[in-house]
């Protein structure tokens, strides 16, 4: 079987398709308001033609870049790709403002082959074991970890966190718009058919980030202060490699365990891993002004969610998020059903699967890193241009999510509150962590209670969410706790 | 100024070539004679989504000018509904029309959807709800869930609140004299996933979401809510059957927008209907488990002003409209 494996996946055909793939992937990813999700469906019907493995193997290779991809411009112009890469803007954005945006990039190539390669690992020697992992998951566990979630607005909230968690509330407030998936009304919408699904997160993303920078950009054309990358190598020198390897496979574990829990992306999966690399870290202060130890913590943790995404989705059918949904669309336009029985029935497809993801995770290795001096001239072009690109991108970007318009509008209206927020100081992402977690946190503790009868105490009943509980207790005190610490060592000293 | 040109002019390209900018000079020649998209109102990959993709790809050489699909979601179906009714009423845009056309009038306000925004053209499929528990659950008929329904709290998952398979629930629950508790999930996925932790007792979503689990021994379906047996499925009861008078399910078809000229309806009939007896549509359909259920254009009518009739009744009923 092994012998077949090897076959399938070294097939020049099969390595082609994947290289197309992660390349596809990047440029996707790169572009704001593109995301792996619709990378992913966009490719969906180019798979039809194609045989099973090399249909799957397309598919991760874009999910992979794209992830992957979105990093580059969320370092580079401080304008994430795809939601995934939101946690990596600030860190990030703040090296190419020093000049050193290759180094950061590098940083971000290797962490994400880390992630990336930690969370195949897992998926081929123990998926079965950890797929029961997804099946624990019910509406309480949900609300715990999206509670969880909530409470790392502490830890990207930068200098104020009055002001991460009034902007976290707000961000709630403008997730509650739309339909209520419990009882059906309609709330907010008044009576605009565009509102009934809420506020999709992805427009509000782009208009907070990427059209926030480019009215910045406007600003800074009259600024001649045109910032030389220094770029003497590709590869990240021996102090970065070792923060690298501190962190992101660590964190690429965490963004596993998210991918599996069913409905938690590579968003959510960057955000809890920056969350954690900053708690452990020795010098928390310095996250969010441009540390390697952030970049290493966010790219691995989202790249670890890819491998993740795929166990639920192949051991029990059932997708680890938006991405693997409709992976398992085209397993099934093949005449496979992921499930249970896919091991047994198509073993060698699945290992195939596995190899080529592995595959997948080393080719974006090698197309990131000797991508690098070419992603950096971006910062070469002059913002009179620069400036505009991005500004197509981002009506591009929001309309191509649903081909709606109203999007747009959307985009542009939180482009121009981003901007006035990020005068008042306010950090973006409490605004867009709350919308991404909102609406799981308020169906799910609704679902929770309805299944319970009412009864409060479900949210404590099980392992899972008295986890959760308590790292959401901890993340909120922790900066209390630390301070103490620190304290109480500089007093023994 | 020169770097400005220039920017504008790499900007317009960009914007041309991004959203795709088509020459649509059309010529007088008969039906189809420019390029044709299909709007489905759900995401790429899904039930509704495959079922127009296989119809497309098998009719597409009647397009010389392509036929293209897109996928425009939101609203539980309605924003890509409404966009497809509002658009040209040439034949140039078709839309895929699904059973949310005629279930959110009643359950949502402000949308404006109605059936007589559209001319139905051709039913392709349709799809009954499956009354599924997980493999080792104590229920093993139909009867044994409605008597413990009698007794005591069962749950039931269901796709979404006001969601076909809600209603199918609901409907059950209604003939057999039960209550059921209804726990809403957001698509049916997450509601087998829930059924597999054993987190509820039995769920009401289509087969084909459920089938990959069935022949993995991992759930059992008790009952079929189907007018009659389905021939891939011999030994599934219907609920009909089993004496409860209950008969719900999806289906998905094309339409076109009502003020559509009946020369352009007949020729977009005829072609579709052709497409949908080619083997490789076949082959397809049967391939993802969605059974192929072709209606023309007067029958497909009927039955989609029945159900609007029938589920604004039972809507009303469970206290979900508004």
């Amino acid at each position: 079987m092994i012998g077949e494996v090897l076959s399938a996946v070294l097939n020049p055909m099969i390595l082609i398709y994947i290289v197309l793939g992660v390349a596809g992937g990047i440029c996707i990813g790169a572009l704001p308001g593109l995301t792996a999700t619709m990378g992913v469906a966009l490719i969906l019907p180019l798979t039809f033609g194609l045989d099973g493995s090399a249909g799957m193997l397309l598919l991760l290779g874009v999910y992979i870049g794209a992830i992957y991809g979105g990093s580059i411009s969320a370092i580079l112009l401080k304008t994430p790709g795809t939601p995934a890469s939101a946690a990596t803007a600030a860190d990030g954005y703040a090296f190419s403002k020093r000049g050193e945006g290759g180094r950061a990039l590098g940083i971000a190539t290797v962490s994400s082959f880390c992630g990336g390669a930690v969370s195949c690992i897992l998926l081929m020697l123990i998926s079965p074991q950890l797929a029961k992992l997804a099946l624990k998951f019910s509406a309480p566990e949900f609300f715990m970890l999206a509670l969880f979630g909530l409470s790392i607005i502490a830890s990207v909230s930068g200098k104020s966190l009055a002001k991460g968690i009034l902007f976290g509330c707000i961000g709630l407030l403008l997730a509650m718009i739309g339909i209520d998936s419990i009882t059906g009304y309609v709330r907010f919408t008044y009576g605009n058919i565009n509102l009934l699904s809420g506020i999709s997160f992805i427009p509000v993303m782009i208009g907070l980030f990427a059209m926030t920078q480019a009215f910045i950009g406007i600003e800074e054309i009259f600024l001649k202060d045109e910032i030389d990358q220094k770029i003497d190598r590709v590869l990240p020198t021996k102090e970065d490699l070792k923060s690298i390897f501190k962190i992101a496979p660590i964190t690429g574990l965490i963004g596993t365990f998210i991918g599996i829990v069913p409905g938690a992306g590579a968003d959510i999966g960057a955000f809890v891993s920056y969350n954690e690399a900053k708690r452990f870290s020795k010098h928390p202060e310095k996250f969010g002004t441009g540390i390697p130890d952030a970049i290493a913590a966010s790219e691995g943790g989202n790249n670890g969610v890819t491998g993740g995404a795929m166990i639920p989705m192949l051991t029990l059918g059932i997708p680890g998020d938006a991405t693997a949904a409709i992976m398992i669309g085209a397993l099934t336009i093949q005449g496979l059903q992921p499930g249970p029985l896919l091991f047994t029935d198509n073993a060698v497809l699945v290992y195939t699967i596995f190899a080529g993801l592995f595959l997948a995770n080393v080719v974006m290795l090698i197309l990131g890193l000797s991508g690098i001096r070419l992603f950096v001239k971006v910062l070469a072009i002059p913002k009179t241009i620069l400036t505009p690109m991005i500004m197509i991108l981002c009506v591009v970007g929001s309309y191509a999510i649903n081909m709606n318009l109203f999007d747009v509008g959307v985009m542009v209206a939180c482009g121009i509150i981003g901007y006035f927020l990020h005068k008042l100081e306010v950090p973006a992402s409490p605004i867009v962590l709350a919308l991404i977690l909102g609406p799981l946190a308020e169906s799910n503790f609704r679902r929770a209670l309805l299944m319970s009868g009412g009864s409060i105490s479900t949210f404590i009943s099980t392992p899972i969410s008295i986890f959760f509980c308590f790292m959401s207790v901890i993340t909120l005190f922790w900066p209390f706790i630390a301070s103490r610490k620190k304290k109480k060592a500089s007093e023994t000293v | 100024m020169k770097k400005l040109l220039v920017a504008v002019a790499l900007s317009t390209t960009m914007v041309a070539s991004l959203t795709g900018c088509t020459d649509d000079t059309a010529s007088d020649a008969s039906y189809p004679n420019k390029s044709v998209s299909v709007i489905v109102p759900f995401s790429a990959g899904g039930g509704t989504d495959l079922c127009t993709r296989a119809i497309v790809d098998a009719a597409k050489d009647s397009f010389p000018n392509n036929i293209s699909v897109e996928n425009q979601t939101g609203g539980a179906g309605a924003i890509g509904m409404i966009t497809g009714a509002n658009s040209a009423a040439d034949g140039s845009v078709l839309t895929t029309i699904c059973v949310e056309l005629v279930t959110l009038p009643h359950t949502t306000s402000g949308t404006n959807l109605h059936p007589d925004l559209f001319t139905p053209v051709l039913m392709i499929n349709s799809t009954y709800s499956a009354v599924t528990v997980k493999a080792d659950s104590p229920y093993n008929t139909l009867e044994d869930l409605l008597d413990a329904a009698r007794e005591g709290n069962v749950q039931i998952g269901n796709s979404g609140v006001g969601a076909i398979w809600h209603l199918a629930a609901a409907a059950l629950a209604q003939e057999a004299g039960v209550e059921f508790t209804h726990i809403p999930f957001d698509g049916a996925s997450p509601a087998l996933t829930s059924l597999l932790g054993g987190h509820i007792d039995a769920i009401t979503v289509s087969y084909p979401e459920v089938a990959a689990q069935v022949e993995a021994g991992e759930v059992k379906v008790l009952a079929l809510m189907a007018p009659e047996r389905n021939e891939n499925l011999p030994d599934i009861p219907t609920v009909q059957e089993l004496g409860y008078d209950v008969a719900v399910g999806t289906w998905r078809g094309l339409g076109v927008p009502a003020d559509t000229s009946q020369e352009t309806v007949d020729t977009i009939y005829e072609i579709f209907s052709e497409a949908s007896t080619q083997q490789s549509f076949i082959d397809f359909m049967n391939n993802n488990n969605l059974d192929i259920d072709i209606l023309g254009p007067d029958e497909f009518s009927q039955r989609i002003y029945e159900e609007y009739e029938l589920f604004g009744e039972l809507i009303s009923d469970l206290g979900l409209g508004q």
